[in-house]
């Protein structure tokens, strides 16, 4: 018997056909990967699948139980890790666990054999408040949460959006655990270290199923948008010598705690500096000092050639910034976006409106100037925050996570929008978790513990580490960190 | 049995966790409690009063001094015209002037109430106390007495009208905020996967915050007792009963406010501005219903809290028995059993 039977499933919500006859079957004790763009249907899936949405058409068996009849017994048998971390955020780690396993009528004590491999690593932290765990370990807490029932299937949307590399591995070896326990895995990721690590994966997209296969073949027959070509970058021969950001021994103490200690770098002119570590080692605080949003504890730095201690007003005024949360008003048009964010940088009408005009050219965006952000896709929405975040010429714009969420081919137009930034001289400060992007940078930063353990180029740290890509140097060094992970 | 006592566990510790939360649900009624006992009030007192009159007579004497006498009225200065008097009102040195005809000792008639009409009612209220005060001058045209509240104390009125309002206002609103916002996190999503049937989960969403509300209206009941003297003549019983029918009203309307609320932001906006609008203007709190039109008389028939305050000066301040609310306590048990099953029967056991 297959644990999961879907058989021509389609859901529209109005006109929108979130999903359009789709089926395939999931073997029981597999692992089975459910990949493709924002929007493409995956959230959908899943709710039919736990019984939250009844399908619009065609019938969806799991377990051997009907979704829309046999809702109950379908209920007490799937564990269910929906995008967000769905814990209470004010209770403790533990009272999250406890009242999880009442939930479904068992006991911490009962399920504990099933969790212990993945609870012990975070049950030091059993007091703590959930709120207060890093992205690694709330992610690590919602799968225990979720399998402390010991459920038969357990779909997992998107769990690893948001970890660092190193939290992202061991999640997926206790995935690779569970399956010795016959527990059939659903999961879908935008990663593609994730997705080798399926048995089969099915690509969806826009509602409509693809291909199913293994993921090798899957990711050869959709190369074009899993694995694009990589990026010709012309090195930038003309090496600017001027500096843009200068720091020496910065320091932010919150209490005891240095979440930046003392670290030191500069970013010349019109480089791309990628800004790595993993959650929680300092680099959003390290961010924010570059940005004027927060004073150092102690140390100097310079950026753009203001002081950040005194002039972070100025600053502000020759930086731009996108980060991933908040990047455009959803309920402004597109034009209204770009003419709000040209106010807000003193630029005069003459220039907004031209500017407008070659933005919109550029991405290709003018016969949707007037459309409502909100209604664009999410890779759309980041290209267009990323040309408003330097539409008024900053010598620097810092991005924060730019690309969560978004598929391969999507992300490497984004970093052609980058690399154009960079040749036209502005400065690209970035942070990711995407280590192919690393590659992309022509220098790097690795921050662990709130110190840089590594900087210099992809190639250079290759060579001194001794490991193949940029994705295991990021493993070599950030298992080396000693402080709790968040 | 175990799950549902872990609910209220979990839904009571977020209570108490949230600790600004919980100092404004608790803050709030001894603020309000206050700030109508002592500040706003609409009792008489203190008021300015010129004394108009050219003759200085037996009987004008009299009435005078039955002014100064009282509580009510301050004389602050006597003139000759009435034209003096009113420049004083308008120079905001007198609230009201009391002319005399020169001749009022003969005819014992002829008085004139010049009164700053700025707040009519307060202005009206001024006028009625003075023809009181002035009347028992010599020895009872009329005499009034007042039953209940002699002192004619707003506190007696205002404090079961703070009752319907925040009772409703918490548990409407705290319990539509809490579903809501386990919709926006996304908890509910877990929670609708599990084997636990929705009914327990909104029942035990409910049941710490009744706890709360109970907290809350003995609150208000000890201060009121207490801090403002205002007494407790019907039975305590009786109170407790009828507000626990209240509060299970407000209750239920929080629940479907949260049917119909996406955000937190959405169910705020939805309990505070369109339960509290009609709650303070239609309910009877601060606007006697008898005074308004017909079409807003009509809508404050369906407002909640009319019957309860309603129910409650009856309870609290007259002392009457529950035989005499049974028409109150009737319509208030209808609109929640009616509410209960609405709120019941939209709930989603699905996303949509």
């Amino acid at each position: 018997m297959n644990a999961i039977e879907v058989n021509h499933v389609s859901k529209s919500y109005g006109t929108l056909k979130a999903l359009d006859d789709v089926s395939f079957t999931v073997g029981k004790g597999e692992v089975f990967g459910l990949i493709g763009p924002d929007g493409a249907g995956k959230t959908s899936m899943y709710r039919i699948l736990c019984t939250l949405l009844k399908p619009g058409q065609g019938r969806a068996l799991v377990d051997g139980f009907d979704t829309v009849n046999q809702m109950a017994q379908i209920r007490s048998r799937v564990g269910y890790m929906p995008g967000k971390f769905s814990l209470y955020q004010d209770l403790t780690v533990q009272e999250n666990l406890e009242f999880f396993a009442t939930l479904f009528a068992t006991t911490v004590e009962q399920g504990y054999d099933s969790i212990k491999a993945i609870y012990s690593q975070i049950e030091r932290f059993k007091d703590r408040k959930a709120g207060a765990l890093s992205g690694g370990m709330k992610q690590k807490l919602a799968l225990c949460c979720a399998l402390v029932h010991q459920p038969s299937v357990l779909f997992l949307d998107e769990p690893t959006t948001g970890v660092d590399p190193v939290s992202r591995k061991e999640f997926w070896d206790m995935l690779q655990a569970l399956k010795e326990r016959e527990i059939t895995i659903m999961a879908s990721t935008p990663y593609l270290d994730e997705v080798r690590r399926c048995e089969r994966v099915a690509f969806l997209d826009q509602g409509k199923i693809r291909g199913i296969g293994t993921p090798d073949e899957i990711l050869t027959r959709f190369a074009d948008i899993f694995n694009p070509p990589a990026i010709e970058h012309a090195a930038t021969s003309e090496t600017h010598d001027e500096n843009v950001i200068e720091v020496e021994h910065l320091v932010k103490a919150f209490g005891k705690f240095h979440a930046v200690d003392d670290i030191s770098f500069t970013v010349k002119r019109g480089e791309i500096f990628g800004f790595l570590g993993a959650n929680g080692a300092g680099k959003t605080t390290a961010m924010h000092m570059l940005t004027g949003l927060n004073q150092p504890t102690s140390g100097t730095g310079r950026v753009a050639g203001y002081d950040i201690r005194t002039e972070h007003e100025q600053i502000k005024k020759h930086i731009g910034y996108m980060s991933q949360r908040f990047s455009l008003y959803e309920d402004l048009t597109v034009a209204e976006n770009i003419r709000l964010f040209g106010g807000i940088y003193d630029m005069s009408d003459a220039d907004i409106s031209r500017k407008t005009d070659e933005l919109l050219d550029r991405l290709q965006f003018t016969d949707h100037k007037n459309d409502l952000v909100g209604s664009l896709p999410l890779g759309w929405k980041q290209k267009l925050a990323f040309s408003v975040s330097i539409f008024h010429d900053p010598s620097i714009v810092f991005l924060d996570e730019p690309t969560g969420g978004v598929d391969p081919a999507t992300r490497r137009q984004f970093w052609e929008l980058i690399y154009d930034a960079a040749a036209r001289g502005i400065t690209v400060f970035v942070t990711t978790h995407y280590m192919d992007e690393a590659e992309y940078c022509d220098r790097i930063s690795i921050m662990v513990d709130g110190k840089i353990s590594a900087m210099g180029t992809p190639a250079e740290l290759k060579e001194k580490f001794r490991q193949p890509d940029m994705d295991h140097v990021f493993t070599y060094l950030a298992r080396q960190a000693t402080r709790s992970s968040d | 049995m175990k799950q549902f006592i872990s609910f209220i566990t979990k839904e009571a510790k977020h209570i108490v966790r949230d600790k600004r939360t919980m100092l404004i649900l608790f803050g709030m009624p001894i603020v309000l409690m206050l700030l109508f006992g002592f500040a706003i009030t609409t009792d008489v007192r203190n008021v300015r009063t010129v004394v108009v009159t050219s003759s200085q007579d037996h009987l004008t004497r009299q009435a005078v001094d039955r002014l100064a006498a009282s509580e009510y009225f301050v004389i602050t200065s006597t003139v000759a015209t009435p034209r003096e008097a009113e420049l004083l009102i308008r120079r905001q040195k007198a609230d009201m002037a009391v002319v005399f005809s020169p001749d009022f000792a003969s005819r014992r008639e002829g008085i004139q109430f010049i009164v700053d009409g700025a707040d009519p009612n307060m202005a009206q209220q001024w006028t009625n106390y003075a023809t009181g005060v002035i009347a028992n001058a010599d020895a009872a045209l009329v005499n009034s007495k007042m039953l209940y509240n002699p002192q004619m104390r707003s506190a007696y009125n205002f404090v079961p009208a703070i009752m319907g309002m925040l009772l409703m206002l918490v548990c409407a609103m705290m319990t539509s905020i809490s579903i809501v916002r386990e919709k926006e996190k996304g908890t509910m999503e877990v929670l609708l996967v599990s084997p636990v049937k929705p009914l327990m989960i909104i029942v035990a969403k409910a049941v710490p915050y009744l706890v709360l509300a109970f907290a809350i209206l003995t609150t208000i009941l000890l201060m009121g007792r207490y801090v403002l003297g205002v007494p407790l003549q019907g039975s305590i019983v009786w109170i407790y009963l009828v507000s626990t029918i209240y509060i299970l009203l407000a209750l239920s309307l929080g629940l479907l406010i949260s049917n119909i609320a996406t955000s937190q932001l959405m169910a705020l906006l939805l309990s505070a501005m369109v339960l509290l609008m009609p709650i303070v203007m239609l309910s009877g709190m601060l606007f006697p219903i008898e005074s308004m039109p017909p079409v807003l008389q009509w809508i404050s028939a369906i407002v909640p809290p009319r019957y309860y305050i309603q129910a409650m000066r009856k309870l609290m301040i007259m002392g009457v028995g529950i035989g005499e609310v049974v028409r109150e306590v009737a319509i208030l048990s209808g609109m929640t059993i009616l509410l209960l099953a609405v709120s019941l029967l939209k709930f989603k056991t699905r996303l949509e």
